[in-house]
C-alpha cells in the first residue's frame, strides 16, 4: 500500500495529493512524500498522529511562498489552506479570530468594513496566510508606531507535534493567566506546533495618513537622517530608508509615515523637519510607494534580515558594498535591514553577518534557494539549550522539526 | 511551622551578601510574611538581600545545593500572593539591586537592576525627553523586577501596551545559579524562540531577572484629561464603547463606581467627585499638542451622547492631578472602611462590561459583601474590590466564594481570571476555569524547562 493509499484509508476525509505539487518556497529542496490539507483542528491532530506512526516529519506551511526548501529527510507538507474563514469578529471589542489558512487580505477587508485595521506590513502581507506570517513573526516598518506583531496576537489554537490541542492566550487584550506560551509560538516557525486559528487585536483606522519623503541625498546621508528622526520628540509610525524605488524614479529615499488628525500630522511634520533641519516632501498618492517598500524582499528567491541597534546601522550599511543597497530596505527606528535579491551570494552574506555581529547585531537567512545557504546568527548556547527543552515539551517525538535546515 | 535556617547555611549566605543582609530574626521576618495580598501570611526561614548578579548567582547556588525553596521578591506590592513565602523557603529580595545601569537615549533603551522602582526610571529618563510607559497603580513603590515577573499593566497600557512590549533583553539567574542572557536589543534577527517574551510574566518561577533592558518612549508633548460623571454605570460603559469605536485612541479610560466615589469622598483623599454620581469616567489623551483639543472634544461629545450629567476638563497639571485623584487614591480610601481589601483582577471583552458589573453587584448582595469597582474600562480589565475583615472567618469564606463566582462569570463571557496581577497563590485555584488539564500540564512542563527541580517559587501559578 502506498503512503497516499494508507493515509486515505486512515483519514478518508482529509484532502491529500502527491508531493510533486509543492509550495513555491519549497522548490529546489527535498520533495515531500505527500501534501495534505486538513480542514479542521481535529484533522490536523489526526494527520500528526498518522505521520508519527509512519515516522514522517510534518512541515506546516501556509501559502508556502515564504518557507525555505527542505534539505533532506522524509516528510509530508501540511498546508493550512483548508483552514480558512473568519470565526469571530467582535468589531466593538476590536478583536478578530480567523482560521490559520485565511489570507490576511480577507481579515483586512473584514476589518475595513468597520473602519478598523491590523497594523501589520510584512512583505506580500495581503496574500499571506495569517497562521504563516504569525509563525514567522513577519514584520514591517509599522513596528515603530504600533509595536511588534507578537503584542497584537491575543490568542491561538495550536496542535502540538504529538497531537495535543492547546488554546493559548484568549480574546482579551490583557491576560496573564499562566505563563505566556503564546509568545514563543509567534515566530516559532512551526517548531512548537501547528497554529490552526488566531485571534488578533484590531485598531481604529487612522483618520489621516501623511507620507513624507527625503531623497536626492546619498545613502549614508539618508540613513543619518533616518536614525536622527528616531530620536525626534514625536514618533512616526514608520521610518524607512530604501534603495532605489520605481515609484520615485529610481531614487533612494527616506520615507516617513505619520498617522493622526490632520492638525496633528501638520505639527508632527514641522517637528520632524526642524529636528533634521531639512524639508520633507509630501507624497499625495502614496499607496504604490508604500507597497513597493513593504514588499521588498518578499518575492525574491533569496532574502536575509539584519538587526542592530539604530546607532550602529551606519556601520553595517557601509559593509553592504558586496550585497548592494539597491535591493535593501532599512527600518531605521527598529534597526532592521531586509535585503532581497535573486543574486545574493553566500560570501557577501557571510561578510554582512560578520559586520552585523561585529556591531552587536545579528543576521537571519529568511529564505535561500540553492544549496549554498549561509548560516545565520545562532542563539546563545544557554538560550539554545532552553529552546530545545521547550521544543521537547511541545513536540516530544520530534515530528515537527526533523526536516528543516 | 516555619523552619529555621541551619546555621552553616546562614553563614554561607552571609559570606556572600554580608551579615547585615541575611535576615533570620523572627521580629524582622514579620515584614516579609505577605505581599499586597494580605489574606495569607507565612513567615519565611530567612530573607537574603543580594546586590549584584554575581551574589544572586552564588546565593541560588547555595540554596539549590541545599534543596531549599526560593521565593523571589521585589517591593512586595503584588496583589496575587506571588511573593508569599513558604515556611521552608528563603526569600531572595531585590531591594538592594536598585541601580539604573545605563540610559541610552540614542537607541531609547535603559538597563536596570530589578529593584529599581518603576517611577524612578521615568524620572531618570525625563532629562532625555523619554519615559518608561507601563505605569502600574503602585508605580511609586513597585519595582521593574516585579513588573517583569507579573507582566504588569497600568492605566496607560490601553494605548501603550503592557510590560512585555517594552522588555528587550534580560540577564537571568536560573534556579541552580547559572547566569543566562536572554535576547537583547539589536539581536532580534538571531535564531531561536522568544524566551524573553516567555520569561516576562513567569511570576518568579523561571529564574530571577537581575538585569532588565527596556525600551523607552518619547514623552508626549501634551495631555488632556476629562472626567465624565454619569448617573449609572451602564451609561458610563456605553460612553467607553462609543469613544473607542469612534476611532479615538485615548491613553487611558478608567472608571470608578458609586461605592468607590463615596469611599473616596469620605476619606482624606476627597477629589470633589459628586457622591450622587453612579460612575465617574477618567479619560486621558496624550501626544502632539495640536490634535489634543479635537480628541478631547470628540470624547466629551461621546460622554454627553451617552447621558453624562457633567464633563469636566483639566486646565492645568494641578487640575489633572485632581481629576485623577478619585481613581488613584481609591484603594487607599477603601482601607478606612474595612480592615482588609481584596483587589480582584479579571478581564472581559469590553462590550460585556455593563452586564458583568451588574452581576458583580448582585453577587456582592447575595454574599452580604461590600464590593466596589475601580477598573481599566478601555481594555475591559476589572478590579472588583471586596472589603472584609480577615479575622471574621465566616466573612473570609464568603469572600472566597464570591471571588470564585466573579471569576466564573468573567470567564463565561469570554474573559479571563487575571489581566495584570498574575495568578500567584490567589488565582491558582481558578486556573481550571481557563485551562483544561492538557494546558495545565503544559504550564507545569514549561516550568520544568527552566527549573527542573521546582525550587523557584513553588506552589505558585500551577501545581
Amino acid at each position: 500500500m502506498t503512503l497516499v493509499q494508507d493515509l486515505r484509508s486512515a483519514l478518508p476525509d482529509v484532502a491529500v495529493r502527491d508531493g510533486l505539487e509543492v509550495a513555491t518556497g519549497l522548490r529546489g529542496g527535498a520533495e515531500p512524500e505527500l501534501v495534505v490539507s486538513p480542514s479542521s483542528t481535529s484533522e490536523v491532530v489526526e494527520v500528526c498522529a498518522w505521520a508519527g506512526r509512519q515516522g514522517l516529519g510534518v512541515l506546516p506551511v501556509g501559502r508556502g511562498a515564504h518557507v525555505d526548501p527542505v534539505r533532506d529527510g522524509r516528510f509530508i507538507v501540511l498546508e493550512t489552506s483548508g483552514l480558512t474563514g473568519i470565526e469571530e469578529y467582535e468589531a466593538a471589542d476590536m478583536t478578530i479570530t480567523a482560521r490559520a489558512g485565511t489570507s490576511f487580505g480577507v481579515v483586512d477587508d473584514a476589518l475595513a468594513e468597520h473602519g478598523q485595521w491590523a497594523p501589520f506590513d510584512p512583505p506580500s502581507v495581503r496574500t499571506r496566510s495569517i497562521g504563516g506570517f504569525i509563525s514567522a513573526a513577519a514584520h514591517g516598518p509599522l513596528w515603530a508606531g504600533y509595536g511588534a506583531l507578537k503584542n497584537h496576537v491575543l490568542g491561538a489554537t495550536l496542535v502540538t507535534g504529538d497531537g495535543r490541542i492547546l488554546r493559548l492566550g484568549g480574546k482579551v487584550v490583557k491576560n496573564v493567566a499562566g505563563y505566556d506560551l503564546l509568545r514563543p509560538v509567534v515566530g516559532g516557525r512551526g517548531r512548537l506546533g501547528i497554529v490552526t486559528s488566531v485571534c488578533l487585536r484590531a485598531f481604529p483606522k487612522p483618520h489621516h495618513e501623511r507620507v513624507l519623503v527625503l531623497s536626492d541625498r546619498s545613502v549614508p546621508e539618508l540613513l543619518d537622517a533616518g536614525v536622527a528622526l528616531g530620536t525626534a520628540p514625536i514618533l512616526p509610525v514608520s521610518i524607512v530608508v530604501s534603495g532605489p524605488l520605481t515609484e520615485l524614479d529610481g531614487r533612494s529615499a527616506l520615507v516617513v509615515r505619520l498617522h493622526g488628525a490632520e492638525s496633528t500630522v501638520d505639527a508632527d511634520q514641522a517637528t520632524l523637519e526642524s529636528h533634521i533641519r531639512a524639508p520633507l516632501d509630501r507624497v499625495h498618492e502614496a499607496d504604490s510607494l508604500l507597497d513597493e517598500i513593504r514588499d521588498r524582499g518578499g518575492v525574491e528567491s533569496r532574502c536575509v534580515e539584519v538587526s542592530v541597534l539604530p546607532s550602529r546601522l551606519r556601520d553595517v550599511v557601509s559593509a553592504m558594498r558586496n550585497v548592494g543597497f539597491a535591493s535593501s530596505v532599512v527600518d531605521s527606528y527598529a534597526g532592521r535591514i531586509r535585503i532581497g535579491s535573486n543574486s545574493l551570494e553566500r560570501e557577501a552574506v557571510d561578510a554582512l553577518r560578520g559586520a552585523a555581529e561585529g556591531a552587536g547585531g545579528a543576521l537571519r537567512v529568511v529564505r535561500w534557494a540553492g544549496d549554498d545557504r549561509p548560516a545565520g546568527t545562532p542563539q546563545r548556547e544557554a538560550e539554545a539549550g532552553l529552546s530545545e527543552r521547550l521544543e521537547s515539551i511541545f513536540d516530544p517525538d520530534g515530528v515537527l522539526w526533523p526536516v528543516r535546515p | 511551622m516555619t523552619q529555621t535556617l541551619v546555621p552553616t547555611v546562614a553563614d554561607r549566605l552571609r559570606a556572600i551578601v554580608g551579615s547585615d543582609h541575611v535576615i533570620t530574626q523572627p521580629d524582622r521576618l514579620v515584614a516579609y510574611e505577605s505581599d499586597g495580598l494580605t489574606a495569607y501570611r507565612v513567615a519565611p526561614r530567612a530573607v537574603v538581600l543580594p546586590e549584584t548578579t554575581e551574589q544572586v548567582s552564588k546565593v541560588l547556588e547555595v540554596l539549590h545545593g541545599e534543596g531549599i525553596d526560593v521565593i523571589p521578591r521585589g517591593a512586595g506590592t503584588g496583589l496575587s500572593g506571588g511573593a508569599l513565602p513558604s515556611s521552608d523557603g528563603v526569600i531572595v529580595g531585590t531591594a538592594r539591586m536598585n541601580r539604573i545601569l545605563s540610559i541610552d537615549d540614542q537607541n531609547r533603551l535603559a538597563t536596570v537592576q530589578p529593584g529599581v522602582i518603576n517611577a524612578r526610571l521615568t524620572k531618570a529618563t525625563e532629562p532625555y525627553g523619554l519615559y518608561y510607559a507601563p505605569d502600574p497603580a503602585s508605580q511609586s513603590a513597585c519595582t521593574l523586577g516585579g513588573n517583569v515577573a507579573e507582566n504588569s499593566g497600568g492605566p496607560h497600557c490601553l494605548k501603550y501596551g503592557v510590560t512585555s512590549r517594552y522588555v528587550t533583553g534580560l540577564t537571568v539567574v536560573m534556579a541552580d545559579g547559572e547566569v543566562v542572557r536572554f535576547g537583547g536589543a539589536g539581536l532580534e534577527a538571531a535564531a531561536g524562540l522568544d524566551l524573553v517574551g516567555l520569561f516576562v510574566g513567569s511570576e518568579g518561577c523561571f529564574g530571577i531577572a537581575t538585569e532588565i533592558e527596556v525600551r523607552l518612549l518619547p514623552k508626549a508633548e501634551g495631555v488632556r484629561t476629562l472626567l465624565g460623571l454619569f448617573d449609572t454605570m451602564a451609561a458610563a460603559g456605553h460612553a467607553v464603547t462609543d469613544i473607542i469605536s469612534s476611532g479615538l485612541m485615548p491613553a487611558a479610560v478608567e472608571i470608578v463606581d458609586h461605592a468607590t466615589i463615596v469611599a473616596v469622598e469620605a476619606s482624606v483623599f476627597a477629589a470633589g467627585y459628586p457622591t450622587d454620581a453612579g460612575a465617574a469616567l477618567v479619560i486621558e489623551f496624550d501626544g502632539t499638542e495640536a490634535g489634543l483639543d479635537d480628541d478631547a472634544n470628540r470624547a466629551e461629545q461621546c460622554c454627553l451622547a451617552a447621558g453624562a450629567i457633567e464633563v469636566r476638563r483639566a486646565a492645568s497639571e494641578e487640575e489633572r492631578i485632581g481629576l485623577w485623584k478619585g481613581r488613584k487614591k481609591a484603594f487607599g480610601a477603601m482601607g478606612r472602611i474595612a480592615p482588609d481589601l481584596l483587589v480582584q483582577d479579571a478581564t472581559v471583552p469590553r462590550t460585556r462590561l455593563p452586564e458583568v458589573l451588574a452581576r458583580i453587584t448582585e453577587i456582592g448582595e447575595e454574599y452580604g459583601l461590600n464590593i466596589a469597582n475601580v477598573f481599566h474600562a478601555g481594555d475591559g480589565n476589572l478590579h472588583p474590590n471586596i472589603l472584609f475583615d480577615r479575622q471574621n472567618q465566616d466573612e473570609l469564606e464568603r469572600v472566597e466564594r464570591a471571588s470564585r463566582e466573579i471569576m466564573t462569570l468573567c470567564v463565561s463571557v469570554g474573559g479571563t481570571i487575571t489581566g495584570e496581577h498574575g495568578v500567584g497563590i490567589d488565582k491558582r485555584g481558578y486556573m481550571p476555569l481557563v485551562h483544561n488539564e492538557v494546558e495545565l500540564e503544559m504550564l507545569r512542563r514549561a516550568r520544568w524547562v527552566f527549573d527542573p527541580g521546582g525550587n523557584l517559587n513553588p506552589g505558585k501559578v500551577v501545581q
